[in-house]
């Protein structure tokens, strides 16, 4: 009974939908206010009927009510009830729902917010939305139900069961995180297609679309952090971004993104790149219903991607659907979308931000290019070539170094036209830092990238300390504060500028992450207890190899203690080798998952995967990482995060107007 | 005016130098495993291939053996539509990889083994299983 109610919500939903586009679109010809009450409480329903249809599925899946399809596939009695209910995003119509659900909270979340204060531009944005939650509508209604009942002549007594990889916290807030991302750009789209429509865009449209665009910007950004940690906790491949075709799914629109996120500046404090912007928000939205199509269409034989390829046509068609009405109604207002003013001087800072937009742009290219070069190799030539990692890091690590090298040019850079004397001023102190660096470096025999990598690294964090220490000096000397009270003072009064430099800061040091994967080195060996392999310096020894028996699996644990090169032991490692199902008599269903165990430093991680081991020699087989500076990665993406809090955070004087 | 010319040369400049960037590199791929064929096994064995090249298939039932001296070391065959290829891999398994899985490999045959040196999984979010399949089921059966 309960699945049918969620299917029918999800029918009237879709109804609904297309009577919240009817009545906004007669109320745009008409001007009645009526309808555009009617239409507005439309739409509000249509969210609160994908709310109800989700939490019908979760409900389902919390009480693993097996009758229903997609719960006896993603679910098993034994799942715990956390990964129950993350399971309504393990699977191809769960997720799609899910996605329908995020977009109606938001939804729900812009219309309220709005319906008052952008009263001109709210049947537009509305529509947008609706039209948008209609085509997701469309997915789960008619190609792929999650409600469809269980197709089997017996009663079935327990499902399948989730995949233990995905049974990670981790890996239960990541796809979230990524779909607050992906789904949050309908909302800056909406508000920008209603803008052009209605050629109106005032200061007010400008705070609204750039508030959202940073939340679903760090949220997106989050969620691509946490889908590399995953994959570096828990995978056991030693690495943490592999240019996936669904990685890089998540990673184009962050680029344009980005891009945005920047020229936005431009266009909030000189009112010029108007046009540029909007293509941009038109480009970065299609680019994460692109993503979405890559993930779930299976066009791409990626290790993410679901095998059923119905959605394919679906989900193009509605990506060329966006392009041809944003574009074409781009076009029709090229006139209301030109700034008065120019940009000077190619050494200003408007031209900074303007070659940064043109090298992440083109860097989105290449990952596109990458992308869907085995589809377009296989279409011009006949042949399928496909693109491993060290394609897309032979293209993207120099261009990744130009962004780099921008990062620090830009601040110094004054607004409309840098001049000479400033020019040298500015820069003397971080190209000097930046030469010494480089010949320190190349003293330590340290050549090509590597060398390159780390010079810019330290020139940008001058860069960035000096702008933080004039502003804090001039406190100092203006309002006689001491430091920590100016710092904290400069913080609060720019926190879009000095959060912005928080995020640099954060980037160089995941720069300096990626670039100590040149150092890594790997051993693989096989142990028997008592014996020892050695790699760069560090002494292995196979203690103990122990069985234990758990609640739902079942584990071999090794004992390996790991010396250094003065004989010292550091810490004693435990990966594990762990079958999940054990006890299933079929032992297909038997599935092994490698349990890794690193021990991390500062400087560097030690990492141990149990590859496999011989029960009748007693031999385990390992896999061993030194994977120097990897953790940069990770606390350069913490203080990522903490900038774009930092400007996020709404000020006290904007909450007072 | 002129200024606003200036520009647009710089920008398609720095577009057109990345552009050809990306054309040189994908037509002078670093190493032999940045751009890699794609063949299905009936094309490799048909053709006989010497250079590296990445195949799709399914792990045939029972043909796993792993090599009594180093577990590291296994041998399998990777069977696509009608065709078997006798792989040989060493080096981490995925942990998904087991009969009948649906794996990629990279290498190079030679003397009738395909060597490989780069073996994934697919990673399906949930145990293949067919729905209609009984056996996939803990199940009671019902008495009707």
């Amino acid at each position: 009974m309960i699945p049918v109610i969620g299917g029918l919500a999800l029918n009237l939903a879709f109804g609904l939908s297309i009577v919240t586009i009817i009545l906004l679109s007669f109320h745009l010809r008409t001007g009645d206010n009526r309808l555009y009450f009617s239409g507005q409480r439309a739409a509000l329903a249509v969210s609160l009927l994908s709310f109800f249809a989700t939490f019908v599925l979760a409900q389902l899946l919390m009480v693993s009510n097996f009758d229903v399809d997609y719960v006896a596939h993603y679910t098993s009695r034994e799942t715990p009830t956390i990964y129950k209910i993350t399971a309504l995003w393990a699977g191809q119509s769960g997720s799609l729902l899910f996605w329908l659900f995020i977009l109606s909270i938001y939804a729900v979340i812009a219309i309220l917010q709005n319906q008052r204060s952008q009263q001109k531009l709210m049947p537009w944005v509305i529509i947008v939305i609706t039209t948008v939650q209609l085509f997701f509508l469309i997915l789960v209604n008619f190609v792929t139900n999650p409600f469809i009942p269980t197709e089997a002549d017996f009663v079935v007594v327990n499902g399948l069961g989730l995949n233990p990889l995905l049974q990670n916290a981790t890996m239960a807030i990541h796809p979230p995180m990524l779909y607050l991302g992906f789904v949050g750009f309908t909302i800056p789209f909406a508000f920008s297609i209603a803008a052009m429509a209605k050629k109106e865009m005032n200061a007010l449209w400008m705070k609204t679309v750039r508030v959202w665009l940073l939340f679903v910007w760090l949220m997106l950004s989050i969620g691509i952090i946490l889908g590399g940690w995953w994959a570096y906790q828990e995978l056991g491949w030693g690495g943490y971004w592999a240019w996936d075709p669904v990685e890089n799914a998540s990673f184009m629109p962050w680029l344009t993104g980005t891009a945005l996120m920047h020229s936005i500046i431009i266009q909030e404090k000189k009112n010029m790149l108007k046009f540029w912007n909007m293509i941009l928000i038109i480009i970065t939205f299609t680019l994460c219903i692109f993503g979405t199509f890559l993930t779930r269409s299976g066009i791409m034989s990626s290790v993410h991607s679901f095998t059923a390829s119905s959605l394919g046509p679906i989900f193009l068609g509605f990506v060329f659907f966006i392009l041809i009405v944003s574009f074409t109604l781009l076009f029709y207002r090229k006139t209301f979308l030109r700034s008065e003013k120019r940009i000077e001087s190619f050494t200003s800072r408007e031209s900074g931000f303007l070659f940064n937009n043109v090298v992440f742009v083109v860097m989105c290219f290449a990952v596109f290019w990458g992308t869907l070069f085995p589809v377009i190799s296989e279409a011009v030539r006949g042949t399928k070539i496909t693109v491993g990692a060290p394609f897309f890091n032979q293209i993207n690590i120099p261009i990744g170094l130009v962004l780099l090298l921008l990062t620090g040019v830009g601040p110094l850079l004054v607004w409309r036209r840098t001049s000479r004397q400033s020019a040298v001023r500015n820069f003397m102190i971080p190209v000097s830092v930046g030469l010494m660096t480089a010949l320190i470096l190349f003293i330590f025999n340290m050549r090509g990238y590597v060398l390159i990598s780390f010079t810019l690294s330290s020139f940008v964090l001058t860069t960035i300390l000096i702008e933080f220490a004039k502003g804090i000096r001039s406190r100092m000397r203006s309002q006689h504060e001491n430091v920590l009270v100016a710092f904290w003072r400069l913080m609060r009064k720019n926190r879009s500028r000095y959060g912005g430099y928080i995020v640099h800061v954060g980037i160089v040091l995941m720069f300096v992450g990626f670039t100590g994967h040149a150092f890594n080195s790997e051993k693989e060996f096989g142990l028997k207890v008592g014996e020892k392999e050695h790699l760069d310096n560090y002494q292995f020894e196979l203690l103990r190899l122990s069985e234990e028996e758990r609640p739902n699996h079942y584990a071999y644990i090794a004992d390996l203690k790991l010396k250094d090169s003065d004989g010292k032991t550091i810490t004693i490692l435990h990966p594990e080798k762990r079958i999940y199902f054990h006890r299933s008599p079929d032992p297909n269903r038997r599935q092994p998952h490698s349990e890794l165990d690193i021990y991390t430093l500062l400087n560097k991680d030690i990492y141990s995967i149990f590859n496999a081991i011989d029960t009748e020699k007693g031999v385990a087989y390992f896999k061993i990482m030194i994977n120097p500076l990897v953790n940069w990665v990770w606390i350069g993406g913490y203080i990522f995060i903490f900038g774009t809090l930092i400007a996020l955070f709404p000020s006290k004087k904007e909450s007072v107007v | 005016m002129e200024s606003k010319n200036k520009f647009y040369f710089a920008i398609t400049g720095v577009a057109l130098v990345v552009i050809f960037w990306i054309w040189y590199a994908s037509t002078n791929p670093v190493n032999e495993q940045a751009l890699v064929t794609f063949l299905s096994v009936e094309e490799l064995l048909d053709d006989g291939y010497s250079d590296r090249v990445r195949l799709g298939g399914l792990v045939e039932d029972g043909s796993i053996q792993l090599d009594k001296n180093n577990y590291m070391t296994c041998q399998f065959e990777l069977k696509e539509g009608d065709y078997l290829l006798p792989v040989q891999y060493t080096g981490i398994r995925p942990d998904l990889f087991k009969d009948g899985a649906e794996i990629i490999i990279e290498g190079v045959f030679t003397n009738g083994v395909f060597e490989a040196d780069i073996l994934q999984t697919k990673c399906a979010s949930k145990y293949e299983g067919d729905l209609r399949d009984a056996n996939s089921y803990n199940l009671e059966e019902v008495s009707i």
